[in-house]
């Protein structure tokens, strides 16, 4: 099983500083974790909309992204901690 | 101890399974699938035939999930019938299992091409995660590809051809992909997408009958004007039939799906169903709908768990779906129910940018957005809050909405 947590379950909590951004990757291992972006909610599409197309990093505290991720939209993308 | 019993181990029955059990932790609880696997990511399954996904990540539960849980898992269990009289589920060969309240969710098998040969090896239908596999396989080995479906389904097929290096030829009856939604101008967006991955929409066409070679593999489509497309891989998706076989004889009201409220109570007490295969009370529309998204199907099931476990009309459902495609260098998203309404206003921005609403008295009650996603959360406030917009359209296609240049609500 690669989802530790369900599907229900919020994920971890992460302090309000933190920020993440998204690494486009050209494959993913067996062992991430995926999400494709109708998996999220939409504020948190809203989020990963704007870190794609601008290429900028977005907080953390205000999306459902986990560091170390693979999110799957225009291209496969990683979660990564700033 | 109250028995619930789920037919269906797909995100909609197992966001159920988890709710019931949070919500009666004494409660005996069988989640029964025909599958011989646990829950996997439905929509990642693309990613997989596409050659470009492992097969690991795609899983979301084992077994061991739900014995963790306390939930019996009964995979490869075919239900035959339902006695809501005796309150039993029959099965093929796991005996009878009675419930005290049932769910209902099944989902769709995928609809075969009525026409000749479309049975023949080499034309895949795309569901399941074994259908995936086999896509896969196949895919990686084929030269030429023709699809079949010119809607949400269908496109995932051109994706899979052009990440796997098969030209194809794309048989649309209309002028237009997924002509109930978009426009021309939208559409074209969309052809090009198509186009860049090697896949060639054809309009106006169809497939009349498929010719196969004496090992009974597909090597031709032939359209309704009696052109023929050859091809060694073929796509087929034009829609899905729910399965519910199994509840004939069980008086349970179904209209191309199975009737239910919004607490997802279908006219059979005690008996829910949530999932695709629901035709429910979209409060927001004011009228029966139906949607296939996976957030849709998830919070079905979470909805009618809450509702079984209370015995009572305790939630209902209110949803703004999504549906996103992510095959092309430009995001697409739907939103709502972008096919309904009785006005419309749209606005093409560039040649990758293109955005379209639809209202229903007044109301935004679905979209579709091409390359520029940034009003998505603004609309679908819009669809909660049940405004009156429609007369201020334009406010609304601006590049950059802002919802504070609306007129303020008038008091009704």
């Amino acid at each position: 099983m690669n989802m530790a947590t369900s599907e229900l379950q919020s994920r971890s909590v992460r302090p309000e500083s933190a920020a993440v951004r998204l690494e486009r990757v050209p494959s993913v291992p067996a062992d991430a974790t995926v999400r494709h972006v109708d998996q999220f909610e939409t504020e948190t599409l809203d989020a990963i909309y704007r870190a794609v197309t601008e290429d900028r990093p977005v907080s953390a505290a205000e999306t459902d992204l986990e560091p170390g991720e693979v999110i799957v939209f225009t291209d496969y993308f990683r979660v990564e901690r700033v | 101890m109250t028995q619930y019993v789920i037919i269906g181990d797909g995100i909609s029955g197992s966001s159920a399974a988890e709710t019931l059990r949070e919500e009666d932790p004494d409660a005996k609880i069988t989640v029964i699938t025909d599958e011989g696997e646990p829950l996997y990511n439905r929509i990642l399954i693309k990613e997989h035939a596409k050659g470009k996904l492992p097969e690991a990540p795609i899983s979301i539960h084992d077994e061991d999930w739900y014995e963790d849980r306390d939930i019996d898992l009964s995979l490869n269990t075919h239900v035959t019938s339902v006695d809501t009289e005796g309150k039993v589920v029959h099965t093929h060969d796991s005996g009878e299992i009675p419930y005290d309240k049932l769910l209902v969710a099944t989902g769709g098998t995928p609809t075969q091409l009525p026409v000749e040969n479309s049975d023949a090896d080499g034309i895949h239908h795309f569901w399941t995660f074994e259908d995936a596999r086999g896509i896969r396989e196949h895919a990686d080995e084929a030269d030429r590809g023709v699809i079949v479906g010119a809607g949400l389904l269908g496109i995932d097929f051109a994706a899979v051809c052009g990440a796997q290096g098969i030209d194809a030829d794309y048989l649309m009856r209309g002028d237009r992909w997924w002509r109930y939604a978009l426009s021309a101008e939208g559409a074209e967006i969309m052809h090009e997408g198509m186009r860049s991955v090697g896949v060639e929409p054809v309009f106006d066409s169809g497939v009349d009958h498929f010719e196969v070679d004496d090992d009974g593999r597909v090597t031709a489509a032939v359209d309704p004007n009696g052109d023929r497309y050859e091809c060694d891989f073929a796509g087929v998706a034009i829609g899905l039939s729910f399965n519910t076989e199994f509840l004939r004889g069980a008086g349970i009201e179904q209209d191309n799906g199975i009737v239910v409220d919004e607490y997802m109570q279908t006219n059979v007490d005690d008996i829910y169903a949530a999932g695709d295969l629901t035709q429910f009370h979209d409060v927001l529309l004011g009228e029966q709908a139906q949607n296939g998204s996976w957030g849709s199907a998830k919070e079905q099931g979470r909805v009618a768990a809450i509702n079984m476990a209370a015995d009572a009309e305790e939630e209902g459902f209110q949803w703004v779906s999504s549906y996103s495609i992510t095959h092309f260098d430009f995001p697409f998203l739907s939103f709502g129910h972008p096919t309904r309404g009785d006005e419309h206003a749209e606005r093409k921005y560039s040649d990758t940018e293109w955005r379209r609403i639809a209202f229903k008295d007044g109301k935004i009650v679905g979209g579709v957005l091409i390359g520029d996603l940034s009003p998505q959360s603004k609309f679908k406030q819009l669809m909660r809050e049940q405004r009156v917009v429609a007369d201020q359209a334009e406010v609304l296609l601006e590049q950059s909405v802002d919802l504070d240049e609306l007129a303020p609500t008038q008091e009704q």
